[in-house]
């Protein structure tokens, strides 16, 4: 095979080509707007965990506190009672249990596809939201274990789901696909918690230098001990969890070595975790349940989703704080393009399987797909397809992108469409199943209610610790993506940015 | 235009390969017109394939341009026009597709390829077509007249699409119109989706409804899968020979060829998450309207192993982890002839994959009276090469012809200087 020469200069045919080059000018927005520069950058994102709590923190803290309470009342409930408060019962005894389980980790499933598969596709505009979105797929993963957690029964004895050697040599069944969930949720999470930590190692020393700073210069006159007590505390808070950071070349070469590793190890950990959730159904053969394009149609279901609530949190975050020059416009057209695009494939997966249902000419499982849009839940199926299959159509017009509450609102839709797809899966089939004798209707109790509605609050609580205490986007990174930081020099131009 | 030395080589090079086309396509026409005059399917299965497998490299191909557009991605520029050149193979394919629409329009051959399009076909259990309860239950979709409007219009999408992101890109060159741009990135986006759909119907269609019983709601996502990776193979194919024969000669770099090979490795993992969720919710479930379809590509119905069992080990061995282990190296993405072979390696295994999916059926076995079966077994011969090599020949053809109509690269794409400057 004959050489590739690279960048020769006395190639009349590459010089010739390359004389003819004359690029069109496209003009596209820049990552960081209105011409920041890196200080503004660091001292943008630090003064949110330096500056005093905003009355709103405390407002919503308090309001998270309280629904959070619903969680723990419900539980409360169910241990001291039995999973019977649950209201689950022959023929569906897979109710909101495993609904609102894959609910949740559908929604953590953003984090990691953001800090992983957009880092390896060298997405730039991934800076100004990963971390934020990391937060928030652990929190949700937190949210998502309670359910399976607490239907064992004896949630004591929950650790049995391992296998441990035992005298008995009683073992879990590792054919079942519920034991591969332990197991694909416990890696993710472990990796997720990771991967968050070790990103946030750089600007943990960056908050730890600051505090240090303010200390050796006193600069408290008029703020109150209070000020200086709180940096003392940041000084050897974020210095325990900085691991001795001093910004050193072999620092950020370990650092960027690091992060590569763990984002090509979470990418495939991204597409397990769904697919065995999906196999949770899918390997069984109850109509509705059992079709071969589940494990890439949950994937795509959870991306949609977990864009879904980074859209729901972002957005208010970016108003409340003034991020309209970090979280711009381009990184909302992107989020709902990519909710549009998996939101699209959901709907593709929804007719596919459909269609398959009535081309495979099994009449349990046509009756299956006919009894979710028509039978007695109709109104979940309903729910379902207009919200994620129609909601993110609207994300096709650029008006619709840019007028922030409207995608706000589409973002909340999405999620309970995405909750009721899980519902409709779950329910639908397991209603009407083999037999028609024991056919029944699936309806929660308030303890149900509780235990879901409050997991909301735990999600919230956990969020607003995150934001109180550690910066919410990665500055280093940030500052890589800036117009300011091109290396062919910044003209305004509108070019720098991604790649 | 490319300079004239450029274009009197890949003139030269279109006219042998048309040749070479042109005589591949005459001996597996050869086998056609025998195998449609003796009832044998077996030569217009050959042709089949040779269809499949480069119309599944063009559509790749599609795939690829459309998503590069969405993400506006900024490193392929130089690559995207190689994939712009190849869409000339599309009316090529559509062409040499007619021949087997023609068949199903004759009388006593109509459904010798696809067996369902003849009711008097009698099926390997007992009865005929037409009196099998799945197939008077399919026919509102699997009648004649429907698939024909289905197999056309998969085209005419595939067509069209091509050709109006090859306008927009071609027109930029002359014009340095950006307005091209977006209208590209637009129509890539909406084309994403009917590709998307069309695709999965050209796959039900002409591969799935061969063995008609059978179902599977992944069918789609596998000829995607499929499709992307020997998009991929091909392009890092055609990309260095052109960088050492042609007109990318100084132009493509590693980073090119290293992120082309990321993209392999991707697709090649992609493929087997696909074929391996596929076949094991349906060996899992173990329901037997299903699982016949793996079986006869296991053993025959007396138990034993048969010859697909090794073709089914050689995708499993060959067609994804010998790939998987050798891209996950560095060195494969970025040295050539480690690329080259990578790549040949994966289109070798591509093409037994369509075999795999196209060749193994179910026939009426005379001794058993109806308690049994015989399965098609796997064999290679003169008209399977010559299919390949002829629909090959002519594409490339196809591709030569295309490059005198545009520059070698998009030069007033508004990224080009970002790709051609393109580093690791």
């Amino acid at each position: 095979m004959a050489m590739i020469t690279e960048n020769s200069t006395n190639d009349p045919l590459r010089d010739a080509l390359l004389a003819k080059v004359q690029p069109a000018e496209l003009v596209e927005q820049p990552l960081v707007t209105n011409d920041r520069d890196f200080n503004w950058v660091t001292d943008k994102i630090c003064r949110i965990v330096e500056t005093p709590t905003p009355l709103w923190w405390w407002v919503c803290m308090a309001v998270a506190l309280m629904t959070a309470a619903f969680t723990g009342l419900g539980l409360a409930w169910l241990v001291s009672t039995g999973v019977g408060v649950w209201g689950l019962a022959n023929p569906i005894n897979w109710g909101w249990a495993i609904v609102n389980f894959v609910f949740w980790i559908g929604i953590g499933h953003a984090g990691t596809l953001i800090s992983a598969v957009l880092c390896l596709l060298k997405q730039g505009w991934r800076t100004s939201i990963n971390r934020a979105a990391e937060a928030m797929t652990i929190f949700a993963v937190v949210c998502a274990g309670i359910f399976p957690l607490f239907h064992v029964g004896r949630v004591w004895f929950a650790w049995w789901l391992f296998p441990l050697p035992n005298a008995n040599v009683i073992w879990p069944q590792f054919r079942s696909p519920l034991e591969w969930d332990v197991f694909a949720v416990s890696t993710y999470g472990t990796v997720s918690v990771l991967f968050w930590y070790m990103g946030m190692i750089p600007d943990l020393g960056v908050l730890r230098d600051r505090a240090v700073q303010r200390l050796q210069k006193g600069v408290y006159e008029g703020a109150g001990i209070l000020a200086q007590a709180m940096d003392i505390f940041r000084k050897y808070f974020y210095g325990i969890f900085a691991m001795g950071w001093r910004n050193a070349g072999n620092h950020w070469r370990n650092y960027e070595m690091a992060y590569l590793i763990l984002a090509g190890l979470s990418t495939p950990l991204v597409l397990s975790v769904h697919t065995i959730v999906s196999f949770d159904f899918a390997a069984a053969q109850l109509p509705g349940w059992h079709t071969t394009i589940f494990p890439p149609y949950f994937v795509a279901g959870a991306i949609f989703s977990g864009f879904g609530m980074v859209l729901t949190l972002m957005l208010p975050l970016r108003a409340l704080y003034g991020l309209h020059d970090l979280i711009t416009q381009r990184h909302i057209d992107n989020m709902c393009k990519i909710c549009l695009g998996t939101g699209s494939i959901v709907g593709y997966a929804y007719i596919m399987e459909f269609f398959i249902a009535w081309y495979g000419a099994n009449p349990y499982e046509s009756y299956a797909f006919i009894n979710r849009a028509f039978g007695q839940y109709w109104w979940a199926y309903l729910m379902m397809f207009s919200c994620n299959v129609f909601t993110p159509q609207l994300f096709w017009f650029s008006a619709v992108r840019k007028n922030a509450a409207l995608v706000w609102v589409m973002s909340i839709l999405i999620n309970v469409g995405m909750w009721f797809e899980r519902f409709v899966i779950t329910v639908t089939s397991l209603a009407n199943d083999f037999l028609p004798s024991s056919w029944g209707y699936y309806s929660p109790t308030i303890v149900d209610i509780f235990t879901f509605f409050g997991t909301f609050g735990l999600f919230s609580v956990l969020f607003l610790m995150f934001l109180r205490f550690l910066p919410l986007m990665p500055i280093a990174e940030v500052k890589f993506v800036m117009p300011a930081a091109d290396p062919h020099g910044h003209h305004d131009d509108g070019k720098g940015g991604s790649h | 235009m490319s300079t004239d030395a450029n274009n009197a080589s890949l003139n030269r090079f279109g006219s042998i390969a048309l040749i070479v086309g042109l005589v591949g396509l005459a001996i597996a026409g050869l086998g056609f017109f025998q195998g449609y005059n003796s009832g044998d399917v077996r030569p217009l299965m050959s042709w089949l394939m040779g269809i499949a497998f480069w119309l599944s490299i063009a559509v790749g191909m599609l795939f690829l341009t459309q998503i590069w557009y969405v993400f506006h991605a900024r490193w392929p520029v130089i690559i995207r026009r190689q994939c712009e050149h190849s869409f000339a193979a599309f009316p090529v394919l559509f062409i040499l597709f007619l021949p087997l629409l023609l068949v199903t329009f004759s009388g006593d051959q109509a459904g010798l390829l696809w067996k369902w399009l003849d009711s008097s076909n009698q099926l390997a259990s007992h009865g005929t077509v037409g009196d099998d309860p799945l197939y008077q239950w399919k026919s509102p979709y699997l009648n004649h007249s429907f698939f024909i409007i289905r197999s056309v219009l998969v085209f005419a999408v595939f067509i069209g699409i091509s050709y109006a992101l090859r306008k927009l890109s071609f027109d930029t060159d002359k014009t340095g119109n950006i307005n091209n741009t977006h209208i590209a990135r637009r129509l890539s986006s909406a084309g994403l989706f009917l590709c998307a759909v069309f695709a999965t119907v050209g796959a039900i269609d002409w591969f799935k409804s061969l063995e008609y019983h059978w179902f599977s709601t992944m069918y789609g996502v596998w000829f995607f899968a499929a499709s992307m990776r020997a998009a991929l193979s091909a392009l890092i194919i055609l990309c260095i020979v052109l960088a050492t024969r042609g007109y990318l000669k100084g132009i493509l770099k590693q980073a090119h060829r290293y992120d082309i090979g990321c993209l392999m490795l991707t697709f090649t993992i992609f493929w087997a998450y696909i074929s391996f969720s596929q076949y094991f919710l349906i060996y899992n479930a173990n329901i037997p309207e299903e699982t016949f379809w793996y079986i006869i590509r296991e053993k025959n119905f007396n138990g034993e192993l048969n010859s697909w069992w090794w073709v089914s080990m050689g995708l499993i061995f060959g067609h994804f982890l010998t790939p998987f282990l050798i891209l996950l190296w560095y060195k494969t993405k970025v040295v050539v002839w480690r690329s080259v072979a990578i790549a040949g390696w994966i289109l070798c295994f591509h093409l037994l994959d369509l075999y795999w999916n196209i060749v193994p059926g179910k026939l009426a076995d005379p001794d058993a009276h109806g308690a049994g079966y015989l399965v098609r077994q796997f064999s290679v011969n003169i008209f399977d090469i010559a299919a390949v090599i002829g629909v090959g020949g002519v594409c490339i053809w196809a591709f030569c012809n295309s490059t005198k109509k545009a520059e070698a690269i998009p030069v007033r794409d508004p990224n080009i200087e970002n790709s051609l400057n393109y580093v690791e």
